[in-house]
């Protein structure tokens, strides 16, 4: 498969920097370390928040950082759509017989971010120990589930990024409001946000559906009916079929840099 | 000899007022972080109230933090990062200016072109928010022009730490890594990630002294009035000993990292 052939390209090029890939895979996972003491710091401060105390926070830190992580490393093409813009690659890319899509997703597989993923999942083993939560069958498909919506979800996300700069080439600092701002929304349970914020979060880009609305219905508290609590990921992952289809429109209106 | 340095500053200076739509999307990056991060200690605050650290106190206290983002941030500066990396800093060696006071002007004069150039905007905006939104003023003149003169020397220290960004970018050759690293801590020892008044006091007590938290922490907290004026001078004498501390010891790392530095020809 061309995929397998990908990925294969991809480590060797970051085994032939061995160090540097290390290097930079541990201080990924440093600075995410460093967020985890600071809500540690806080909640040691203020015992909790809204119900929510510093275990069901690390609960939802894990998940996003593996899910966010998971999209960076897999999904890195989009995220730096407008380096493949601006080099002329995408134009040679348009006039390979494969799907774009396909070459897109191959042209960049970011290695170092699994130190991230491997944090996170270690994160979410450390909070679930810590968390008296009665397990069924359901709720381990709606744990599931909630990590495979997070993951389209923030591709999603880097593909409106991708889209916009189309546009603009360069890749402007606000789109920041939305992958990373999603990604920091995500620590906290959604509800202690402005209505507006949390309106945005929840029904334009559904980050709520990886995160609070699935935690309600594993951890049963909140006032959200918890059948719909239960299928939120589910229909979170439906987000990513208006971004491929907005990608694909605004493609037609794709101007080469002439590099 | 200062006349040069002075010319590396302005250069910098103006090439990064050329970013004008860079710095708009910037602004309005800043003011969403302003506002998720309000909305977030608010609801801590909330459940808990902290002495000194009301919720309008903390609501201007992120804000000046978002206007002064750029002068808090520790980075490996742009092109010198690239330079040790690709090797055209060995350019630099053979030029008759120091390389440390070079940098230290080049990178000084970028924080504070593009602080200049946001902080403004950033805080006639949070003055007019709504509610418990809004940024307030300076307790007094005195802790105003304290903060002035807080807010230059946390710049100087902001630069002298990301001078040992780039003593790591020469040792490891990755730039992303070393500011990585030396961003996280400064970020969390000073107050940048959340703020400090928010710890608890025997972990402030500590973090009070290390040279982290005179970056920016120092400054806001005379600014809204949780630190005195006499406490605030005391503190901002300390902050000065660091500055020539993290000076001597950056000078002292650089020479040591350039003797060992071995260039490829090319």
């Amino acid at each position: 498969m061309l995929y397998s052939k990908f990925l294969k390209m991809h480590i060797q090029t970051s085994m032939q920097y061995r160090f540097n890939t290390i290097f930079i895979g541990l201080t990924q996972a440093i600075i995410n370390i460093g967020e985890v003491l600071s809500v540690y710091i806080l909640f040691s401060q203020f015992k909790s928040v809204q119900g929510y105390g510093f275990y069901e926070c690390l609960l939802m830190m894990g998940i996003i950082y593996t899910v966010f992580a998971t999209a960076e490393c897999f999904a890195r093409g989009y995220d730096e759509f407008h380096k493949l813009i601006k080099s002329g690659e995408f134009d040679r890319m348009l006039i390979r017989p494969v799907n774009i899509h396909y070459q897109i997703l191959g042209s960049k597989i970011e290695l170092t971010k699994l130190t991230r993923v491997i944090l996170g999942i270690i994160l979410v083993i450390i909070a679930l120990i810590h968390l008296n939560i009665t397990w069924n069958i359901l709720k381990i498909l709606v744990l599931i589930s909630t990590f495979i919506c997070g993951f389209l979800i923030i591709t999603g996300l880097f593909i409106i990024s991708a889209t916009i700069s189309i546009f603009t080439i360069e890749q402007f600092e606000f789109v920041n409001i939305f992958t990373n701002g999603a990604k920091e929304i995500a620590y906290y349970p959604i509800n202690i946000y402005a209505k507006w914020m949390t309106r945005i979060f929840t029904y334009i880009i559904p980050v709520a559906c990886f995160n609070y609305l699935p935690l309600s219905y594993l951890l049963e508290i909140g006032n959200i009916p918890m059948w719909l609590c239960a299928i939120s990921p589910l229909l979170g992952m439906l987000f990513i079929i208006p971004c491929i289809i907005i990608f694909n429109l605004c493609l037609k209106k794709y101007k080469s840099t002439g590099t | 000899m200062n006349k040069s340095y002075f010319g590396i500053f302005k250069m910098e200076f103006k090439g990064e007022l050329q970013y004008r739509s860079k710095a708009i999307s910037g602004m309005l990056t800043q003011l969403f972080w302003g506002l998720l991060q309000i909305y977030l200690y608010t609801a801590f605050l909330n459940e808990t109230p902290v002495d000194g650290f009301s919720i309008s106190q903390m609501a201007t206290y992120i804000w000046l933090g978002q206007a002064f983002y750029v002068m808090r941030y520790i980075t490996v500066p742009k092109e010198i990062g690239t330079s040790i990396v690709n090797g055209n800093v060995s350019y630099n060696f053979v030029r008759p200016l120091d390389l440390y006071n070079n940098w230290f002007c080049e990178n000084l004069g970028q924080k504070i072109a593009s602080t200049l150039l946001r902080f403004p905007l950033i805080i006639i905006l949070a003055l007019f928010l709504p509610g418990n939104l809004r940024m307030y003023g300076p307790v007094s003149v005195t802790a105003l022009l304290l903060t002035i003169l807080g807010v230059i020397l946390g710049t100087c220290i902001s630069v002298a730490i990301s001078m040992f960004t780039v003593y790591i970018t020469f040792k490891t050759l990755s730039e992303k890594g070393a500011s990585g690293i030396v961003s996280t801590i400064s970020g969390l020892l000073g107050g940048m990630i959340i703020p400090l008044p928010l710890m608890p006091q025997s972990l402030q007590n500590v973090i009070n002294y290390l040279p982290f938290r005179f970056i920016s922490d120092l400054p806001f907290r005379i600014y809204i009035g949780n630190v005195g004026i006499s406490e605030g001078l005391i503190f901002l004498s300390i902050g000065l000993a660091w500055l020539i501390v993290l000076i001597i010891l950056g000078k002292l790392l650089l020479k040591s990292a350039l003797k060992k530095t071995v260039i490829q020809g090319g």
